[in-house]
């Protein structure tokens, strides 16, 4: 080999461990002209694609939204972090998502990498779900005794509540009344009560603030499996028996898709509701018969006096492989500023800032705002925080969709869930 | 020219499969050498065993319904339809299903099936076939039928399209030849054209079955697996294994024991019913 | 007898077609009402301009057009070179059933299976979000069909043609590229509107492999008409509508040879 070629060699090797170096940098000084957000598609990233031209204007940074389905930007996040690609800047997360990215260190800290700090103006849950490991309730076993860190900030201030024909009847403030409702308002071609019951997560969703308000739950603070204890079998029966009542044939194939349509249609008085829903379809003009017609409430209360609300939070973070993690915090800070969030909320964005949910001209345009704002305040309550819950849900889902189906009675149907869970349990370390 | 070409395939192909055995056989956290766990643990799960009685119940639905519907098609398209524009008119409708994404098809399902806007229910209640709603996709027994129609509507056409094929390629002096002594339509059906159609059949049985193991979107947007997991196929199954259960090592293990397993009957039945005549 | 069979079995084929197209027609305030209709009572193209512009899903249909079209081009050339082998030369049988089988056998890898080790490669070579990626994927899951094609096709094809080539002297290469492939041509044009119909409609690798518009194809898009808390029905409906034309299209176009194709050319050995 000549001197030559050796040199050239040397510097285009020198070249590769620069450019290599400054892929690698934390933080990653320099402005980059693009951030990539993978994010869901529907209802909850459409505000956040409407306010993203802003910022380009604004920064002359472009925001490319990629959008998936629900199921499938699971499993491309899954993917993605597994390899470590650098495809993304930002990610989009389902809030019982959050244990298992959390578990795999797939994100980075938000509060020691980028300086985040609580705002009063949010509520705390709002930064609980998005800390890892979980700041209060049961702890995996791995995660125990790591540090805390923010790796996630909400930007759709989800929680389930519940909405029912105002036009025709007061508001439930218990489940009994509820149910009392149901099969007082119930006729032909017209359900006292709708199940959102197809098997694995929609019948999960639908039952768990049932479960909660019941003083029941899916594990205790050991992670003991108590889904077939007493109160929680009380809230099985409950769901597919006193609810099923009422409810229309089919509810084993219900999905949120066929529920907001018997509500939107006029066939329906009342249901759980998730705030995508009541934008997208209930108090939309122009597919909607009922709109003015229907209040939201928060979850009603059981037998315990409580009414426990899910929260669905999306948040956003920014994955360990982001070149571009000060871009992308910065982000994250204008588009959860006060100010942005009014353009936000304007577009269909579903906010968690106090402020904006209280603000009285805003409620008037979204009637659902009280009810988020009281939700959040009574502090609902999250999916367990363990990596294994998507596996637990659809253990759970699949027993409880086969109880409403009526091919196992409630107590069977609950200890053969708790039996999967506690061997899935069992495998996985706990 | 055929050793480098088919070589490189090969690597290409097994690799992955290498990986997949590698990871069966490594703890899914942490990666550390397991032998044989992922395997146990796999095979102890009685919802294993629940999705193959499903997989084995739709198989047992779909696969005859398809075979014996789109071999008497074909039969019947072939006896009696000679106009060459007809049997182009049948070729393109026997194509239309083939192509659309499956994801489109499960959706037009449901809106057939769906309780409350299901078109089936609304129809056979406006001929007066029924009066009450009835639940499709909520009852084990009439949740797998729906399930499986799907997939006769969507596959049939593609059985019926290789049988037509082969009875084109009959050859017309055996049929002359059993018509001038007299055998029956019927007996020229099954002692002529049914032997040669004979490896067709089995090639159809092992591209169905093998598409049958994949089977996802129609069931995922019907039912969801439901009720209970009655309709929790294999491929479901090993989807949430894999990315819901998020247990990568004992998908692996399931996934290494279904090829296995699938190679094995392959294997057996070409040794009964050779493809290719010596 | 038969007549009312085929006349029920003509409506349970023609009916969900029907209704992919009445749903197609639908403005989505007609979805949301009471009664059902059976027929679309306001018809809008309202769907199709919603899937291919506002969607933009005209850049996933051209990605799935050129992924499609290239993995007809490498799959058939593959195939070519498998199969040439082994029906114009001396091979033993042994070999060629084992090659045959073999690559049947290549369509019972569950793709659940191997698109996470698939993923991996995919990135290590730095082809993920590139079509390539998807064209070579494509390529390897079509080879059985196309394999089992071309060696019906070409086994047809009379050895003593090229042999009349031999001993005038050209080589196995002119023989090839002027007496074979031309005589092959309607075989190789049905496998290859096969191979591109199987393609079209391929969804988990496109899934997996790629991240933007960039590479992603149509069934990727048609996908997320499925959201959480909804379905677009009728954009949905379109986009199955749309999807169907173009390999619809070339099938009838090839319709002889495909039908010919589709025997494998197992029925005419003996």
């Amino acid at each position: 080999m000549t001197t030559w070629t050796k040199t050239l060699a040397l510097a285009m090797l020198g070249l590769v461990v620069i450019a290599s170096c400054q892929a690698a940098a934390p933080g990653g000084g320099n402005k980059p002209a693009q951030l990539t957000i993978a994010a869901v598609q529907g209802n909850e990233d459409a505000a956040l694609k409407a306010v993203a031209p802003l910022y380009e204007q604004k920064t002359g940074i472009k925001i490319q939204v990629v959008e998936f389905p629900y199921d499938q930007l699971y499993e491309k996040l899954v993917t993605t972090f597994k390899a470590n690609a650098a495809t993304y800047d930002l990610v989009m997360m389902d809030d019982p998502w959050m244990p298992k990215f959390g578990t795999d260190e797939s994100l980075q800290p938000l509060d020691s990498s980028y300086g985040f700090k609580r705002d009063s103006d949010i509520p705390d849950v709002v930064y609980d779900v998005g800390t890892w490991p979980p700041p209060r309730g049961a702890v995996p076993p791995a995660a125990k005794g790591k540090p805390q860190h923010l790796i996630g900030i909400t930007i759709v201030g989800n929680v389930e509540m519940f909405m029912y024909r105002s036009d025709m009847g007061p508001a439930p403030k218990t489940w009994d009344e509820v149910k009392a409702n149901a099969d007082k308002n119930k006729k032909s071609n017209f359900y006292g009560y709708v199940i959102r019951g197809k098997a694995t997560n929609p019948i999960v969703a639908d039952f768990l603030p049932i479960l909660w308000s019941f003083g029941g739950d899916v594990f205790d603070q050991n992670w003991n499996v108590t889904i077939d204890n007493a109160a929680s079998l009380r809230a099985v029966k409950f769901l597919v028996q006193d609810l099923k009542a009422a409810a229309p044939t089919g509810s084993e194939s219900i999905d949120a898709a066929d529920r907001d349509r018997l509500m939107a249609t006029g066939q329906a008085y009342q249901t759980t509701v998730w705030p995508g829903e009541i934008t997208d379809v209930i108090e939309n003009a122009q597919v909607s018969q009922v709109k003015g017609k229907v209040s939201y409430i928060p979850m009603p209360a059981g037998p315990s006096g409580k009414g426990i609300g899910m929260m669905g939070n999306w948040l956003l973070g920014i994955p360990k492989a982001s070149p571009n993690g000060q871009a992308a915090a910065d982000f994250i800070t204008w588009l959860t500023s006060s100010e942005t969030q009014k353009t936000y909320v304007d577009k269909g964005g579903i906010p968690a800032r106090k402020s904006i949910l209280n603000d009285a001209t805003l409620n008037q345009k979204n009637p659902y705002f009280a009810a988020l704002a009281k939700s959040l305040d009574a502090v609902p309550n999250w999916r367990p925080r363990t990596d294994q819950w998507n596996a637990v849900e659809t253990i759970l889902g699949t027993n409880l969709n086969a109880a409403l189906a009526g091919t196992v009675t409630p107590e069977a149907a609950v200890t053969k869930a708790a039996d999967q869970i506690k061997t899935q349990m069992k495998n996985a370390g706990y | 020219m055929l050793v480098p070409v088919l070589g490189t395939i090969f690597l290409i192909v097994t690799y992955p499969f290498v990986l997949a055995i590698i990871q069966s056989l490594q703890a899914t956290n942490g990666g550390a050498f397991v032998g044989l766990q992922n395997y146990v643990i796999g095979l102890e799960n009685p919802l294993l065993y629940e999705a193959l009685a499903a997989t084995g119940i739709y198989a047992a639905l779909v696969m005859p319904t398809e075979i014996l519907l789109g071999l008497g098609l074909a039969l019947l398209v072939h006896r009696t339809v000679k106009s060459p524009a007809l049997r182009a008119v049948f070729f393109a409708m026997a194509i239309v299903p083939l192509v659309i994404p499956p994801i489109a098809v499960g959706v037009i399902a449901r809106l057939i099936y769906a309780p409350g806007y299901g078109a089936l229910n609304h129809i056979l209640m406006l001929t007066g076939v029924i009066h009450d709603e009835i639940n499709w996709l909520g009852q084990p027994i009439t949740a797998m039928p729906a399930v499986a129609s799907v997939d006769v509507w969507q596959w049939t056409p593609f059985v019926y399209l290789v049988l037509f094929s082969g009875f084109l390629t009959v050859p017309h002096e055996e049929i002359e030849a059993a018509q001038v002594d007299g055998a029956s339509g019927w007996s020229q059906f099954w002692h002529i054209e049914l032997i040669y159609l004979r490896p067709l059949l089995v090639l159809i049985i092992f591209f169905r079955l093998a598409d049958v193991l994949r089977v996802f979107d129609h069931v995922f947007i019907l039912t969801g697996g439901g009720p209970g997991n009655t309709t929790q196929l294999l491929s479901l199954y090993l989807y949430r294994v894999e990315f819901k259960f998020s247990d990568t090592g004992q998908a692996a293990a399931l996934a290494v024991v279904v090829l296995v397993a699938v190679s094995v009957l392959y294997s057996l039945v070409t040794r009964v019913l050779p493809l290719e005549r010596r | 007898m038969l007549l009312p069979v085929f006349a029920v079995l003509a409506v349970l084929y023609a009916f969900p077609l029907y209704w992919l197209l009445a749903t197609s027609l639908k403005g989505r305030s007609e979805l949301f009402q009471a009664t059902l209709s059976l027929y679309p009572e306001a018809p809008t193209l309202q769907p199709y301009v919603d899937v291919l512009v506002d969607r933009g899903f005209l850049v996933l249909l051209r990605n799935s057009i050129v992924v499609c079209a290239a993995t007809v081009i490498l799959a058939l050339t593959v195939g070519l070179l498998i199969t040439y082998p082994i029906t114009r030369l001396e091979v033993s049988p042994r070999v060629r059933t084992g090659v045959l089988n073999w690559a049947l056998s290549l369509r019972f890898l569950p793709p659940i299976a191997v698109v996470v080790p698939y993923f991996a490669v995919v990135r290590t070579v730095g082809l993920y979000d590139q079509p390539l990626a998807l064209i070579l994927i494509y390529s390897l899951f079509n080879l059985p069909f196309t394999i089992w094609m071309l060696k019906g096709f070409l086994t047809e094809i009379p050895r003593e043609i090229e042999e009349a080539a031999f001993s005038d002297g050209a080589s196995r290469w002119t023989a090839f590229r002027l007496i074979l492939l031309p005589l092959a041509m309607p075989g190789l044009l049905a496998a290859g509107v096969i191979v591109f119909s199987f393609s079209w409609s391929e969804f988990l690798f496109a899934l997996i492999l790629t991240s933007t518009p960039n590479a992603q194809t149509f069934p990727v898009g048609v996908q997320g008409l499925v959201t959480q808390f909804e379905i677009i029905w009728n954009d949905m409906a379109a986009a199955g509508a749309i999807a169907l034309v173009l390999p619809l299209v070339l099938m009838v176009l090839a319709r002889r040879y495909v039908i010919a194709g589709l025997t494998f050319g197992v029925v005419r050995e003996k």
